[in-house]
């Protein structure tokens, strides 16, 4: 199941953030974080939809905010496969598990940033933004 | 005696089971007995399932309210991000709303708050807080804290770490040493978030043993709790008659570098118990105590062999270069497998001083000794 939420009007200046997330809380933590004139969020809730949202939508976003551990396919196995595409995206990793082998092995894939929940709002917002900048 | 009136509908079949030879009678007993269990246990799954459906539906309408009032009069306040969380008045009114007079519903609320710290922190966390005290959920708590079930009180430790709320010492330090093990183990995760002076105080009061996978946990709570006061590990060392709490303070000593700690870990090699000894010499091992040395070389063939090991492990550990010579004996002569191979891994260690003897021993070992030595001079294998 997709949600997609869309908010504000200009599209086409709007990022688009894929979120990855089994949590049912998270999404509306980060839809009510990033504000809706700027971001459009698409999230879907295990790795198997984002693979499916990436292919339909040939890999078309700004950036992706991703957890580890999610059922069918968790977070690595979507970090390798979107760095392996001709044009990565870049990608931030929010998860429960901070123990130094998942950071290692999560910026040994291609991470461009890691976040350990919980979250503070202020500090996902600037990464997110500094990643968007950077990558325009 | 007892004149009991049956119904007449009955009549017939109190004279069959009258008129049956006692074989048949205590088979249909048996049935009866069988039969009335099998009816009640399905009366009890049906009535379950009805409550819990029952409850699915009202949390179903009630979880996206809360969800909502969450997120509108807390995440989206707009002196959340700006404005210290006790300083920001929240909009209790609106919680009103929910039928917060039921102890299920009040259960929901506390139950979201809590999932939704455990997504952000910050402001927000400490508004989520603000409301969850000023909701006065926290009474519900206490009072499952003074419950008789251990569940209810597991609950009720959980919700406190979750909210970081203060608890008196004497509520909780009874429990660290609860002969239920669940209860334990929330006991001590608690104690040592919410305990601000002496989070380690359970240490002194600890009869029961720690068993491994409370240890795994105990370090785990300890090295992710923020603000810790983290003591010198050498007190239990030296005067816990608790075992596994020795052998537990050891790994904490090792786990935050404790160099102050060494005395009293030296001090345990005269311990009788020789798991403990072991557990100081790999302690010492890891702590990379080059004085120790000389004395775990002294005490080496008086030792079993578990400390054996532990003592060539922790002469690679510390790798001083200084008893290679020690190292290539045992490697050599010594009739024990473990043994050659900790000697062998350590002369390894050694390589920056060891490299002539490593290459001496690889062209005239015995063909299973330069097995050993290539599987330790593989980097790929730890172990």
């Amino acid at each position: 199941m997709f949600i997609h939420i869309v908010y504000g009007t200009n599209a086409a200046t709007m990022s688009k953030i894929l979120l990855v997330e089994d949590d049912e809380i998270m999404p509306k933590i980060v839809a009510r974080i990033l504000p809706s004139s700027e971001y459009e969020l698409d999230h879907v809730s295990n790795g198997k939809e984002a693979f499916e949202k990436l292919e339909s939508t040939q890999y078309g976003y700004d950036l992706i905010i991703t957890d580890i551990m999610m059922p069918y396919a968790n977070g690595f196995e979507i970090l390798s496969k979107v760095k392996s595409q001709p044009r990565p995206i870049p990608v931030i990793i929010v998860s429960n598990a901070g123990n130094e082998d998942m950071v290692m092995e999560g910026f040994k894939l291609g991470a461009d940033d890691f976040l350990k929940k919980p979250i503070i709002p202020a500090e996902l917002m600037i990464r997110v933004k500094r990643l968007l900048m950077k990558n325009k | 005696m007892f004149d009991i009136q049956l119904p007449a509908f009955l009549e017939p079949f109190i004279n069959i089971f009258r008129s049956a030879p006692l074989v048949i009678q205590l088979a249909m007993i048996f049935i009866v007995v069988a039969a009335g269990g099998t009816l009640l246990a399905y009366f009890s799954i049906l009535r379950n399932r009805y409550r819990g459906n029952r409850r699915d539906k009202r949390l179903a309408k009630l979880l996206p309210k809360i969800d909502n009032l969450i997120i509108d009069e807390v995440l989206t306040h707009p002196e959340a991000d700006t404005v210290p969380a006790d300083q920001v008045v929240l909009n209790l009114d609106a919680f009103q709303e929910l039928p917060l007079d039921k102890k299920w519903a009040r259960a929901a609320l506390t139950e979201r708050i809590i999932h939704f710290r455990r997504n952000v922190r910050g402001n927000m966390g400490l508004l989520l807080r603000s409301l969850y005290m000023q909701l006065e959920l926290d009474k519900d708590a206490m009072k499952k804290m003074k419950a008789g079930h251990w569940e209810k009180k597991v609950q009720a430790l959980i919700e406190f770490t979750s909210m970081d709320m203060s608890v008196a010492d004497v509520t909780i330090l009874p429990l660290t040493n609860s002969r239920n093990r669940e209860l334990r183990a929330a006991a001590r995760h608690a104690y040592i978030k919410l305990s601000k002076n002496e989070p380690f105080k359970f240490f002194d009061v600890v009869t029961e043993p720690l068993l491994m996978w409370d240890q795994v946990e105990l370090l785990r709570i300890i090295s992710t709790t923020e603000d810790i006061a983290i003591p010198n590990f050498a007190r239990w060392v030296t005067y816990s008659s608790n075992k596994s709490v020795v052998s537990f303070c050891l790994k904490l000593i090792v786990h935050y570098n404790q160099l102050p700690a060494v005395p009293a870990v030296i001090k345990l090699l005269d311990t009788k118990d020789h798991y403990l000894r072991a557990d100081a010499i790999n302690c010492l091992g890891k702590l990379r105590v080059p004085d120790v040395e000389d004395k775990l070389v002294s005490i080496y063939s008086t030792q079993p062999l578990h400390c054996q090991i532990e003592i060539l492990k922790a002469l690679g550990r510390i790798s001083s270069g200084r008893h290679i010579e020690f190292l290539k004996l045992e490697f050599l002569h010594s009739t024990d497998f473990d043994l050659r191979k900790s000697a062998a891994k350590s002369l390894v260690r050694n390589d920056w001083i060891a490299k002539q003897v490593i290459e001496e021993l690889m062209a005239t070992a015995t063909p299973e000794n330069l097995r050993i030595l290539k599987h330790c001079m593989n980097p790929l294998i730890k172990y």
